[in-house]
């Protein structure tokens, strides 16, 4: 443990080395950034250990401005002529670029958020030994086999990072902060023949006692799969659809694309000129929360040093607040909701707030309808909130599951979506950085037969 | 020529590691009694520009520098990687990787490198992008810029994007292999977005490939893109919603290559065959499609942006047949799963870099030119659906398969009528196969600017189709 923490003292000494010589060299502005990462894998598959993957990385990220110009670039070679080197490129390609009256760093930051608080990470997991690391996917695989309605297996995984990300800006900007997050996942085949169906399930956490047990993963990926045998085909036409968390998850990762600021200055999203409005049922309230102590998208600052915080995007149903970097924020002229990340706009916790009704309350509600259990492919737009997608499912007749389906799309429009949000389940899970519980949206398109 | 200044003027030995060290580390991968290990060293440099609100508003370089171990044992697969190349470090990650074979010490087998000299057909290259000045490359997204912007008076937004990289690797087996490329490839795209009457629609087009900037001067002009982008934006403000349901589909040349490498292509690829996960597994030798589908995957061909001169394993590609005549010949194979299945490696054995082990990949994948004109192919449709341009499409073991249309056309007593926006065409693999009824003959590529995605790892590809008439598809769609 020691040696690591020295080395994390270098890397922070490096850090601070590098904005120093940045100014030296004629930047104006530079922030730096240090990731170092230990990477645990193993997947095993029919019993046996397929693959098991150990690995240190480091990675460099640097940022410069001049005169209102700016440059990057990123390096996993952290030696010190190559570093220099990049500097000097930087500044040099800066000058090349056009000025931007609002590229630059943010101001300092008045506050910082305390990292404890956050409970970012779990040493219970760097005293995992890799044995019981391999134990664990051996373990909800068997269970998931020994159903015997399944044909094949595409294997268990389990999965360890443990991260250290440094961040040292000339405004005056440092700090560090480590965090953890483990997974367990099962891929499953059933049918025979030209009928085959498949699908997984997993576990996500930052700390150990979070994650599902592999009973719970293998049952879960077990009933997932089988639920899709002899699947029949549908005729077109419009019924309610009723999204399964997973489903609102990804529902919930276009509509940030539709907020994210810079889609929204790029007119690149349907919501670029709605802030203020009403798009959506009173009881609609999305949030972007970087605070949720133990959660996956939690953090004490974003990639520009802003400290995290609480952002209502959506609130009784009007839309409140874009998702902004220090940039977006200044092209729109909004503040930065802590939203950066290393490749322009990130989420931190985006979730929909949960109702009280249950998924099986949800189900029985519902005379004709699809459950979507899974989508395939692209066909999302953004700029026109078009949604068009191959789907999975499970048909509803009465109240009741009748049988599942497949060989069908999928079509609509989030704005319709939102606006048509007839029932809001109470089960919410935080499984990524996107989570939402089981919706109920009034109608959509269904295209088979 | 273009071998030379590839070679020599920018290609020098970014690695500084002695055969004798790397050896060791060969050596000590294979210490606990592993089959097989390989090294696969990376040097990447990568420069990508952006231009959007008339401001070149970034320019940002990547350095990605590594080494990938891998030790084979059976069927089983240990890895570990090292962005440090300190003697140190490689030795401590070669352990790690030894892990997978479980044994004790084990004194593994002498052997001695052979260099692999290879020749330069992948790339065609006139001078290397990385070697040239920033500006010219600015003046070129500029370019790109302005004539989509004055495509139309409706185009209201453009986004430029430049990239180009220049990957050296060193690849290096405990069968003696020691072989070194060096792969450039460069990318321009526009994403134009058109306004009408409060209605925004998006196009998009781009080019490149394993070319030198001498690319957009002969074959493509920026301003050829920039059209080809603003004039899709501008036909999707005039389109209709899909019409839902099963419709005859006729697919464009070029475009559609997506669905060959969907429907076809992921689903030969060995580590789905020989896990028996994939609906082709034992159907080697057997009728699978139509009797005028015939499919390639070929990683020679030169300037593509999914040629290479050799796979991310050191083996050397080649041109596979994949379907002959609708009957199922060969799958795609890497080291590993060709050795489990005892076949051949026949070099589509890819990684995204070195943080990745290989998997079985495609490079270029394309259905082969049928007989018929492709006017005549779409006067034989009386109703149905022309596919124009695809976003991509994703498909799983069992062959089910999606694929996004961002422009189509209605067909209508055999001709194109009405711009139709935003569809989703779904099917099983085998399913459309057999429904292929007329094969083109205008073999066509699909734009130099794809990439393919597997288990996280991705790789850039093209495909390619002639005009071709599948007799049903469902189409999700509104109306």
């Amino acid at each position: 443990m020691k040696v690591r923490s020295k080395k994390n003292n270098d890397l922070r000494l490096l850090a601070d080395e590098l904005v120093e010589t940045g100014l030296k060299k004629g930047a104006d502005e530079i922030e730096v950034t240090i990731y170092d990462g230990r990477q645990f894998e193993v997947g095993v598959r029919l019993g046996q250990i397929e693959t098991l993957v150990e690995a240190d990385s480091k990675y460099c990220s640097i940022r410069v401005f001049k005169e209102k110009r700016k440059a990057s670039f990123s390096t996993s070679d952290l030696s010190r002529p190559a570093l220099y080197s990049l500097v000097e490129k930087a500044i040099k390609r800066a000058g090349l670029t056009q000025p931007d009256q609002l590229a630059g760093l943010p101001e300092r930051p008045r506050y910082k958020v305390d990292e404890l608080s956050l409970k970012l990470s779990d040493p219970a997991l760097a005293e995992l030994k890799p044995e019981q690391k391999i134990n664990l996917a051996l373990e909800t695989e068997k269970i998931g086999l020994a159903d015997r309605r399944i044909t094949n297996s595409f294997g268990a995984s389990f999965l360890t990072n443990e991260l250290k990300t440094i961040l040292v800006s000339s405004n005056g900007f440092n700090g560090e902060y480590g965090e953890t997050d483990a997974s367990l996942s099962l891929g499953l085949q059933a049918g025979q023949g030209d009928q085959l169906v498949e699908d997984y399930w997993f576990s996500s956490a930052r700390h150990l006692k979070d994650l599902a047990s592999p009973r719970e993963v293998a049952k879960e990926a077990v009933s997932r799969t089988v639920r899709q045998l002899n699947s029949r085909k549908v005729k077109t036409q419009t019924v309610p659809v009723i999204f399964e968390p997973l489903m609102t998850s990804w529902l919930l990762a276009f509509l940030f694309q539709c907020v994210s600021g810079q889609a929204v200055y790029q007119k690149a999203s349907f919501l670029a000129d709605r802030l203020g409005d009403r798009v959506g049922d009173k009881a609609l309230r999305v949030i972007d929360d970087g605070l949720l102590p133990g959660k996956l998208g939690s953090k004490p600052f974003d990639a520009e040093g802003v400290p995290a915080q609480t952002t209502p995007v959506i609130d009784s149903g009007s839309l409140r607040n874009f998702l902004c970097d220090t940039y977006a924020g200044r092209k729109l002229g909004l503040a930065s909701t802590g939203n950066a990340d290393e490749n322009g706009i990130g989420p931190n916790n985006f979730y929909l707030q949960p109702g009280s009704v249950s998924p099986e309350q949800i189900i029985s509600s519902t005379r004709k309808g699809l459950l979507l259990t899974r989508t395939i492919g692209h066909g999302l737009n953004p700029v026109t909130g078009d949604i068009s997608r191959g789907a999975f499912g499970l048909w509803i007749e009465d109240g009741q599951i009748a049988f599942p389906v497949s060989g069908i799309t999928v079509s609509g429009n989030l704005g319709e979506i939102l606006n048509s949000i007839e029932m809001t389940g109470s089960d919410l899970n935080f499984y990524s950085q996107f989570s939402g519980p089981t919706i109920k949206v009034a109608e959509m398109t269904v295209a088979g037969l | 020529m273009s071998k030379q200044l590839v070679t020599d003027s920018v290609c020098q030995d970014p690695f500084q590691l002695s055969t004798s060290l790397l050896k060791k580390v060969l050596m000590t991968a294979l210490s606990r009694g592993g089959d097989f290990a390989d090294l696969f060293l990376e040097y990447r440099t990568s420069l990508s520009v952006l231009m959007e609100e008339d401001l070149i508003k970034e320019t940002d370089e990547t350095l990605t520098l590594g080494l990938g171990i891998r030790v084979i044992k059976g069927d089983r697969t240990g890895y570990a990687y090292s962005n440090d190349l300190s003697q140190e470090k490689l030795l401590e990650a070669a352990r790690s990787a030894a892990a997978i074979a479980l044994a004790g010490r084990v004194h593994p087998p002498d052997f001695q490198f052979r260099s692999l000299r290879i020749k330069n057909q992948a790339g065609r290259v006139k001078k290397l992008a990385t070697a040239s000045p920033l500006q010219g490359k600015l003046r070129l997204v500029k370019r790109a810029y302005q004539s989509a912007l004055n495509f139309d008076p409706a185009v209201k937004k453009v986004q430029v994007a430049y990239g180009e990289s220049t990957q050296q690797v060193w690849i290096l087996n405990s069968e003696g292999l020691s072989v070194k490329d060096c792969r450039p490839m460069i990318r321009l795209t526009v994403h134009s977005l058109a306004e009408k009457r409060g209605h925004w629609e998006s196009g998009y087009y781009g080019g490149g490939g394993r070319v030198g900037l001498e690319f957009f001067k002969s074959s493509l002009t920026p301003e050829a893109i920039a059209e080809e982008s603003a004039r899709e934006a501008c036909l999707l403000l005039e389109a209709v919603d899909p019409p839902a349901g099963q419709w005859p589909v006729i697919l464009s040349s070029g475009h559609s290559g997506v669905l060959v490498h969907e429907a076809v292509g992921h689903l030969l690829e060995a580590d789905f065959i020989r896990k028996k996960t994939s609906i082709f597994c034992d159907r080697l030798g057997q009728k699978v499609a139509s009797g005028q589908i015939t499919i390639y995957d070929d990683p020679t061909i030169p300037g593509f942006r999914g040629s290479y001169n050799i796979d991310d394993e050191g083996t050397l590609p080649e041109k596979t047949l994949l379907v002959e005549a609708g009957i199922l010949k060969e799958f795609l194979q890497d080291k590993l799963s060709a050795r489990l299945m005892g076949q051949k490696a026949n070099g589509h054995g890819r990684r995204e870099d070195f943080t990745n082990w290989p998997l079985p990949r495609m490079s270029n994948t394309y259905i082969a030119p049928g007989a018929y004109p492709a006017e005549e192919i779409v006067q034989s449709v009386k109703k149905g659906f022309y596919v124009s341009h695809l976003s991509g499409g994703q498909v799983e073991d069992s062959g089910q398969f999606t694929f996004s249309v961002t422009l189509g056309f209605l067909v209508e007593n055999g001709r194109l009528t009405r711009p139709v926006k935003q569809a989703t065409l779904i099917g099983t693999n085998l399913d459309i196969l057999q429904k292929v009824e007329m094969v083109g003959s205008d073999l066509d590529f699909g734009l130099q600017t794809a990439t393919c995605g597997k288990e996280g790892q991705s790789v850039p590809v093209n495909d390619g189709c002639p005009t071709m008439k599948v007799a049903g598809l469902i189409i999700g769609g509104k109306s």
